[in-house]
């Protein structure tokens, strides 16, 4: 009987401390979008002969890097579409409008990391990328990635560009017009570790 | 473009009406169903001309307009059509469906999944009842005006509404919803015209129920997605309502040609006013999108 409680005990203990040292011992840092110090810009090409800039002023993400194992770490982006900004409010309202982004039906514009593995300087990141109700598979290279503390604050930081062409994504040929099919979307974004 | 696919609309519409409602004349039933495929017909060209393609699963509000909101109407209107349907079906149908389009044409919508700072569940509730009421109260006003005082006047009221939506709403922004209204527009009129050369009858009813609920959707569609002011978006609406002005005791025995001609009068007033107020709001918000130099706040200066 005593020998019975011994071993009982023991396991509980070997239990309790093995529970308790997974939770604390995780490799993986996880880290908020920290919309002060990150941006989400675009530009597409207008009549062919120029460029025309805008960006996305709400942003909300997080990423879980995994120093030990880097193909466990993640990222994730949600982007507000409602929030689309060209320095014309005009043409910031004609964008918001079913022949573009439909923001009352496709409120959001979202990446969601699926694979990952460490590249020279980063990580190249496949992950679903919905916009406007399509979702494909698009690869990230993310460059940067290194630490730096802060007052007592760890940050984190990358920068990707990517291509893409929105009537891959449902958006109406015929509305694209004099602006480009093509955009180039520039996201730059420093996390703060939680 | 838009009127091309106006003319491809108007035309197949009153073809099919005339081949089909000349092979039996004098049959209600048949003149009916005439109507319902004409004007399906009729759109399916329409859209065809403007690249507007049926896609499915349905993901924006148009894309529901043109899948299940307009077949519901057309097979609705067939149904009712028929004789051996008892009036209290066929209405019990046009009002589900009435009280249905709202919800089917927001589904998706951030107005419904809660997020954002839309409506919650109360304010959505609400505002689907109010609309399905609208377009209830509408449809059935104008029914009751067709059967006590019949014409081609109601149609083509509905005509000018429609017409009026599509400019407003492409206008506003929204090229491609407002273009959906072109054939319906175009359709609503050829059938009428059609049907009243073969029967010399104002038509049939289902030309009404479809006019209204293509009109209905197509400017809630761009009341709710694009920018389309609620003001505008109701005076469209309720506008082909003017007609009843002439069933007043001083209006109602004038010569028919008068009464019509004075509703459509009475019609186009408010349509004119808000064409007036739309291209004014283009004008100061689009136009510089489309080319117009804006004055810089920066200004060179010459010397000398």
């Amino acid at each position: 009987m005593r020998r019975f409680f011994s071993v009982w005990a023991l396991t509980l203990v070997i239990g309790t401390v093995v529970w308790a040292g997974g939770k604390s011992v995780s490799a993986a840092d996880e880290y908020a979008y920290d919309l002060v110090h990150s941006s989400v810009s675009f530009k597409a090409r207008h009549l062919d002969i120029s460029w025309i800039h805008g960006r996305f002023n709400e942003v909300e993400g997080k990423f879980s890097i995994d120093r030990e194992h880097p193909a466990k770490s993640t990222f994730e982006l949600t982007i507000k579409t409602d929030s689309v900004d060209t320095a014309n409010e005009a043409r910031d309202e004609h964008l918001r409008q079913p022949d573009y982004f439909d923001t009352k039906q496709f409120p959001t514009i979202e990446f969601k990391s699926t694979k990952t593995k460490t590249i020279e300087g980063g990580f190249e990141v496949l992950g679903d990328f919905t916009m406007h109700g399509t979702t494909k598979k698009i690869t990230l290279v993310l460059m940067g990635g290194k630490e730096h503390d802060f007052k007592g604050t760890k940050r984190v930081a990358f920068s990707t560009e990517l291509s893409l062409k929105r009537s891959d994504f449902g958006f109406d040929k015929k509305a694209i017009g004099p602006i480009g099919d093509e955009a180039l979307i520039l996201i730059d974004c420093e996390g703060v570790r939680k | 473009m838009y009127l091309k696919a106006m003319g491809a609309a108007a035309m197949v519409s009153a073809m099919f009406v005339l081949a089909m409602a000349g092979v039996r004349r004098g049959s209600a039933t048949w003149l009916n169903s005439a109507c319902v495929l004409g004007m399906g017909l009729g759109l399916a060209f329409g859209y065809y001309v403007l690249s507007l393609r049926l896609a499915w699963p349905p993901v924006n509000g148009l894309d529901r307009f043109l899948t299940i909101v307009v077949p519901a109407a057309l097979g609705i209107e067939l149904i009712a059509g028929f004789q051996c349907v008892p009036r209290w079906v066929a209405w019990m149908l046009r009002m589900s469906l009435a009280a249905t389009i709202p919800r089917i044409l927001l589904h998706g919508s951030v107005y419904l999944s809660g997020s954002g700072n839309d409506w919650n569940l109360w304010q959505a509730g609400t505002a689907l009842a109010v609309c399905g009421a609208l377009l209830a109260g509408l449809w059935g006003l104008l029914s009751w005006l067709s059967q006590r005082s019949p014409g081609v006047s109601i149609p083509l009221a509905l005509y000018l509404s429609a017409q009026c939506a599509g400019l407003t709403v492409m206008m506003a922004g929204y090229i491609k919803g407002g273009a959906a209204a072109f054939p319906l527009a175009a359709t609503l009129v050829a059938t009428t015209i059609a049907a009243r050369q073969i029967t010399k009858r104002s038509g049939a009813p289902a030309i009404l129920g479809i006019g209204v609920v293509g009109l209905f959707s197509l400017l809630f569609i761009g009341r709710f997605f694009g920018r389309l002011s609620t003001g505008c978006a109701l005076a469209m609406l309720l506008a082909p309502l003017l007609c009843w002005t002439t069933e007043t005791p001083l209006l109602r025995h004038r010569k028919p040609w008068l009464v019509g001609s004075l509703r459509l009068v009475l019609v186009a007033i408010p349509l004119v006013v808000v064409l007036a107020v739309a291209k004014r709001d283009f004008d100061r918000d689009m136009a510089p999108l489309l080319g117009e130099v804006q004055p810089s706040a920066f200004r060179l200066h010459r010397k000398g």
